[in-house]
């Protein structure tokens, strides 16, 4: 059936003014998403044309790479033990901030900071800094009768390095967490009260409970971020994820094969198994949602 | 939200994505000017720009050109640049500088787009992988005419090529030696290392040093000096097709790492993770005094001794059998990409760059001792003493060596990672030299199988 000219007209006018984001999303998004895929089935050194390699890239990640799986290793563990210090510790924060104070707005400012320089290079160079033998953390061990940790000498020392940093990046998650507060009315808490029940049953079966669809936000977005990073992992081990590959993140290893070793259809591979990991934990992550996210909304 | 996590891959792929595009056209472009190149004798290469006024003025050009270094570096640089431009006042040269690391991982994409400069600094173990793929002109038909060789050994030049192909002209000559300061040797007891010292009369000086409470040196780095023991032995690094690692008995790794990773753990050298901590040259263990010396090349014997601001001394690398294994290396090159569209200028850039006096004497040694026998005999009286050194060093080590290896084949940067990341476990006793041997030539020869 022949559309009229005006309902055409009105469909252009709506693509025209979703054109800049359309745009931007075929040229900037759709289509290096497409190209990367083909990418990871060829041999790519930038130098001369892809040439179609089949899976052969994907081959060698699982079966010929130890240096992946040590990476994958530094990158669970990093995902792992950061994501839920990192939302406990926003968790507890905002739980601080809930309460009424004068100077409430202030701190606030002040605990979203990190988040927002947090993943700078300054910060990271700093973070190096705080570590080194000499520096403000060994002091602080010193001082409290502790020996000096070499942080640069253990892999597992090390990781650590990048595991409180991004704990202190707690602020966006804080900030959720803290909406999410603001919602729980206050007259469970009331009616709690009325009832005997102390701080801490109010904490558990008030609270917790109506912050369980914040807490699945949360954790998934900070999954997803946390695969992903890598300003700190690249700076705090200049580029090369040392010692022993202690801070060789996913990202850092992709980005070596990449630009260090050129080896781009690698590095797509590495791209798209990462996707498929990220997508994976999310589904389950969603799939086990319907057993402890309480929606207020849902009657049983 | 998901489309995030595979933010790097759009990076990857944009630049995949460009290059493929750019292939064709960019690919033209250059033929078309190197067949008016060949036609052509003094005319500048073709340009875009507007014709000027005056019928005889050359056409403006713009050259980009890139390099890497450090801030002294950039700064003599730009002055020669400033210097070229007042001299040729129709060429403008729009200068790209970075540090090494960061350096290479600019380049790569550039090549991909087709986008190179038109002139590169090049580095030896990256030659192969630029020149062996198509991205840098073969030099040779500017050798005479446009670039002035009469006062430049051949030797000097051939260390560019890569078969018959020139693809990066020397811009200085460097060796390898060992750097000191004569103060904190003497606390070792010696005033300086014999003439002829070897790897035992090292090893017995350097477990001194904890004993002083000194680092003896900062480690060797393994594909420049484990290539000279290798020499020294008849051996090589590389097989001559770049295939395969060049030596077949593990026994010369280990007997070059053991000793070295002992070292590390009686503290007579710093451990790695001392190292990683060393923010630039102001915060080296040698400029600190707590280190009596360094195993590096000539060019950087300057620079340190300015910022260690004290009288340092150099000795020859350990034997037996050091003229076999020390060779004259060039420092760096100067490569003109494939896809410039103005070689020639290019060219005579690199004539006034390694010919000329007086901006030899702001260049003076940095990028390695000059290749020019002429330049060096004006310019050396204008040196510091620490300079003079090294040129005289140079010299001596010209009638004292052996020549150099071919080029680094491809995958030389992953081969250098993998050296890098073996000596760290080895320091660390978390790998003993044994299992370093065998996981280096096995993960080695992966790498270099990829040439076949």
């Amino acid at each position: 059936m022949p559309m009229r000219f005006a309902a055409w007209k009105n469909q252009l006018t709506g693509y025209a003014f979703i054109s800049p984001f359309l745009l931007g999303f075929l040229i900037f998004t759709a289509f290096p998403i497409a190209a990367s895929l083909y990418l990871s089935f060829t041999d790519y050194d930038l130098f001369t044309a892809p040439s179609w390699v089949g899976f052969e890239q994907y081959e060698r990640m699982f079966a010929g790479d130890p240096k992946f799986w040590r990476s994958l290793r530094v990158t669970f563990l990093y995902v792992f033990v950061g994501v839920p210090l990192r939302l406990t510790f926003a968790l507890l924060i905002a739980l601080l901030l809930n309460r009424a104070s004068r100077a409430v707005g202030l701190y606030r400012t002040v605990y979203y900071l990190p988040s927002i320089i947090g993943g700078s290079v300054a910060v990271s160079i700093m973070w190096r800094n705080l570590y080194g033998d000499e520096g403000i953390i060994n002091l602080a061990l010193n001082l409290i009768g502790l020996e000096s940790v070499r942080w640069f000498a253990d892999p597992a020392a090390a990781l650590w390095m990048l595991i409180t940093l991004s704990v202190w990046q707690f602020g966006s998650s804080m900030l959720i967490f803290l909406a999410g507060l603001k919602n729980i009315p206050p007259s469970l808490y009331e009616a709690a009260s009325v009832d005997g029940a102390n701080p801490l049953q109010r904490f558990f079966r008030i609270t917790m409970p109506l912050l369980t669809p914040v807490i699945l936000f949360n954790t998934i977005m900070q999954t997803i971020a946390a695969f992903m990073t890598f300003i700190p992992a690249y700076i705090i081990s200049k580029g090369e994820g040392g010692p022993l590959d202690g801070t060789l993140l996913y990202s850092l290893y992709l980005f070596r094969q990449a630009f260090v070793f050129y080896d781009m259809g690698y590095a797509s591979a590495m791209a798209w198994i990462l996707l498929l990991i990220v997508a994976l934990l999310t589904a389950l992550v969603f799939a086990t949602s319907k057993y402890w996210v309480f929606y207020e909304t849902k009657e049983d | 939200m998901l489309l995030l996590t595979v933010l790097l891959t759009l990076a990857l792929a944009a630049c995949g994505g460009g290059g493929g595009n750019d292939g064709g056209s960019g690919g033209n472009g250059g033929n078309a000017q190197s067949s008016e190149g060949g036609s052509s004798g003094n005319a500048p290469g073709n340009s875009a720009g507007k014709s000027d006024s005056g019928a005889k003025d050359p056409e403006p050009v713009t050259l980009r050109m890139a390099w890497w270094g450090s801030q002294p570096r950039h700064d003599y640089t730009l002055q020669v640049i400033e210097m070229y431009q007042q001299k040729y006042p129709h060429v403008k040269i729009e200068p790209e500088y970075a540090n090494f690391d960061d350096y290479w991982k600019k380049l790569a994409p550039q090549a991909a787009a087709n986008d190179l400069p038109d002139i590169i600094q090049m580095d030896i173990s990256y030659l192969s992988q630029y020149g062996g793929k198509g991205q840098l002109e073969d030099l040779t038909p500017y050798l005479g005419t446009i670039i002035n060789t009469d006062h430049i050994s051949e030797n000097a030049i051939s260390g560019g090529k890569l078969g018959d192909q020139l693809y990066g002209f020397n811009i200085g000559v460097n060796t390898i030696q060992f750097q000191y300061d004569p103060e904190l040797l003497k606390k070792l007891g010696i005033e300086k290392p014999d003439e002829n010292w070897t790897w035992d009369d090292y090893y017995a000086l350097a477990g001194k040093a904890k004993e002083a409470g000194l680092y003896f040196d900062s480690g060797f780095r393994p594909e420049v000096f484990f290539g000279y023991y290798l020499r020294t032995k008849g051996q090589h690094l590389y097989s001559p097709d770049g295939t395969s690692l060049g030596y077949d008995d593990d026994q010369l790794f280990i007997d070059f790492f053991a000793p070295l990773a002992k070292l590390v753990a009686d503290g007579d050298t710093p451990t790695p993770d001392v190292k990683a901590q060393i923010k630039g040259l102001e915060d080296d263990l040698l400029v600190k005094g707590q280190q009596v010396g360094v195993w590096q090349w000539t060019n950087q014997f300057v620079g340190l001794q300015q910022v260690a601001n004290r009288p340092l001394e150099m000795a020859h690398m350990p034997g037996p059998n050091r003229e076999q294994g020390l060779y004259l290396k060039p420092s760096m090159y100067f490569s003109i990409s494939k896809n410039s569209k103005h070689k020639e200028e290019a060219a005579k850039f690199i004539d006034f760059w390694v010919n000329d006096i007086e901006a030899n004497k702001l260049i003076k040694g940095d990028r390695g001792v000059p290749v020019n026998s002429q330049v060096i005999e004006a310019v050396k009286p204008t040196l510091d003493p620490a300079l003079i050194k090294v040129f005289d060093y140079v010299a001596w080590a010209q009638e004292n060596s052996s020549p150099m290896d071919p080029p680094d084949p491809n995958g030389a940067a992953e081969i250098i990672a993998l050296f890098k990341e073996i000596t760290e476990a080895m320091d660390f006793g978390k790998l003993s030299p044994e299992d370093a041997a065998k996981r280096f030539r096995e993960e080695a020869n992966a790498i270099l199988a990829r040439n076949k």
